[in-house]
């Protein structure tokens, strides 16, 4: 199974992962990242990767 | 036309690099094909050059610079916060009184986590979801300048000016209304982020002194912000302004000055942002027949598109970083103190990130484009408003105003950091 890791401290709250992986990835009222589930589904795994890569503070990680 | 093309019309070869001065006020005054033929042979030949501070009456000279071209170098520079600092200045090459820059550059000049800590209260007003929710707002704005931009046609000679009749009015309209800015304020705020963009260019500035002209411009705003928060906190409504005035982080509220920089971070980077990207987008456009005609016929393209524009005209030239100690970087010996300018209009044409870069191609991808930034927690906080404002913008030009034709060479700002337009003449044939 394939997880997704937040790094808190880099976390800026761009959205970026939003707009890419909405299914898994959603800032709230706080503008703090909340994750729909740690362990996309594999059809959610290319925008998972697409979040990680363009996430603008380096943040994410996708451990396979 | 020769603008699209720059390498292919400025002989890259023939520059003589020694010669090449990025301080040079004249130089910002040049056209596209010189600058990217300029940028070209800096990037390929000496991809981390050194130049001078440009004079500024009345301030010592600094230690100099150095110009940064290629993307790869960029994005690693921007990606390490803690040896490339922003806190010295982000917006200015010159090192400016701390809190002048941080009035100014709001946390675009601050370092984590004093950085981290503003950023983080105003990031939930900028998600993609909430940002769905003002997208009707969005398109409403939009329409009603077109439709008085067409009006206003009509009624005088037939021409506009795309800058003052569309571009400027659409972002100021949709950053004023999220921050409930009123009618007869606008005014102001236009006038204001226009002399505190303008870097000195004589025209839109009409004090003698140009730093003079920062200060009270700064000074307007700031009453303006004054007197807005204090209306919000007796009578709280929707609106940003009353989310800033009442928001907390770990138990703080935001500093009246704080508060103060932000609303002018906002306005002005909200603002003449978004207005160079339609202007120069709209005049790319023009330039580029067969790219208007494949858009304009294909809503689907209007996500490569936007990201297109906004490499293609990178409406903020560059910002500034500063090492924090002694090091390397792509096997660039650098000194503590070494100022860094982050040149994205170069880096955004680097033939080792893009196929053909000089090439304007609304369905380019990938797309790794550094106009909102490079990696690193300064990234663009407005990049999807930004991106919803430009993607509705040409999609209802395109069905209201299919006939709006550019009729001439646009004027160009005279500055380093904003890539704007102060005019582009255009007209409506009628012809749809």
């Amino acid at each position: 199974m394939s997880r997704v890791q937040v790094d808190r401290e880099r976390c800026v709250g761009s959205g970026v992962c939003e707009s890419l992986a909405p299914d898994v990835f959603e800032l709230d009222d706080d503008g703090v990242l909340q994750l729909h589930r740690e362990e996309p589904e594999a059809r959610e795994l290319d925008a998972v990767r697409d979040a990680v890569q363009s996430c603008p503070a380096r943040a994410l990680a996708l451990a396979e | 036309m020769s603008v699209n093309t720059p390498a292919g019309s400025v002989d890259v070869d023939a520059l003589d690099i020694d010669a090449i001065d990025l301080s040079d006020r004249d130089f910002w005054a040049e056209p596209p094909a010189v600058r990217h033929a300029v940028f070209d042979k800096l990037r390929a030949e000496r991809p981390i050059a050194h130049f001078e501070e440009p004079v500024m009456e009345g301030m010592e000279p600094g230690p100099g610079y150095w110009a940064v071209t290629r993307l790869a170098d960029l994005d690693a520079i921007s990606s390490e916060p803690a040896t490339f600092c922003s806190g010295k200045g982000a917006v200015s090459i010159q090192d400016l009184p701390a809190d002048l820059s941080e009035f100014y550059g709001s946390m675009i000049s601050m370092d984590d986590p004093r950085h981290a800590r503003i950023r983080r209260i105003v990031a939930k007003t900028f998600t993609p979801r909430m940002l769905e929710q003002v997208l009707d707002s969005v398109i409403g704005i939009v329409d009603q300048v077109l439709v008085e931009a067409r009006a206003k046609a009509e009624a005088g000679d037939g021409s506009i000016d795309v800058v003052a009749d569309i571009a400027a009015p659409i972002p100021l309209r949709i950053i004023c209304d999220m921050m409930g800015v009123p009618e007869e304020d606008r005014l102001l705020v236009l006038n204001a982020s226009n002399t505190i963009l303008s870097g000195g260019d004589p025209e839109l500035t009409d004090e003698e002194d140009p730093l003079t002209a920062l200060l009270e411009a700064g000074m307007n705003m700031a009453a303006l912000m004054e007197r807005l928060a204090a209306e919000r906190v007796a009578n709280p409504t929707d609106d940003l302004t009353t989310a800033l005035v009442n928001s907390e982080v770990d138990g703080e509220k935001l500093t009246h000055q704080e508060i103060a920089s932000f609303f002018i971070l906002l306005l002005v980077a909200g603002n003449e942002t978004t207005r160079t990207a339609i202007a120069q987008g709209l005049f790319a456009l023009s330039e580029n027949p067969d790219q208007r005609a494949a858009w304009m016929a294909d809503p689907s393209l209007d996500k490569t598109a936007v990201e297109e524009i906004v490499r293609w005209v990178s409406p903020v030239t560059w910002m500034r970083r500063t090492a924090t100690r002694d090091g390397e970087v792509n096997g660039h010996s650098f000194k503590e103190g070494d100022k860094f300018l982050l040149f994205y209009a170069a880096a955004n044409r680097d033939p080792e990130a893009f196929e053909n870069p000089h090439r304007f191609d609304v369905s380019r991808n990938p797309n790794n484009h550094v106009g909102f930034g490079g990696h690193g927690p300064h990234f663009c906080l407005g990049a999807h408003l930004a991106r919803r404002e430009l993607a509705v913008t040409f999609r209802r030009l395109f069905e209201i105003c299919p006939d709006l034709e550019i009729t001439g060479e646009p004027d160009r700002l005279r500055s380093s950091f904003v890539n704007g337009l102060k005019r582009l003449p255009a007209r409506f044939t009628g012809q749809r």
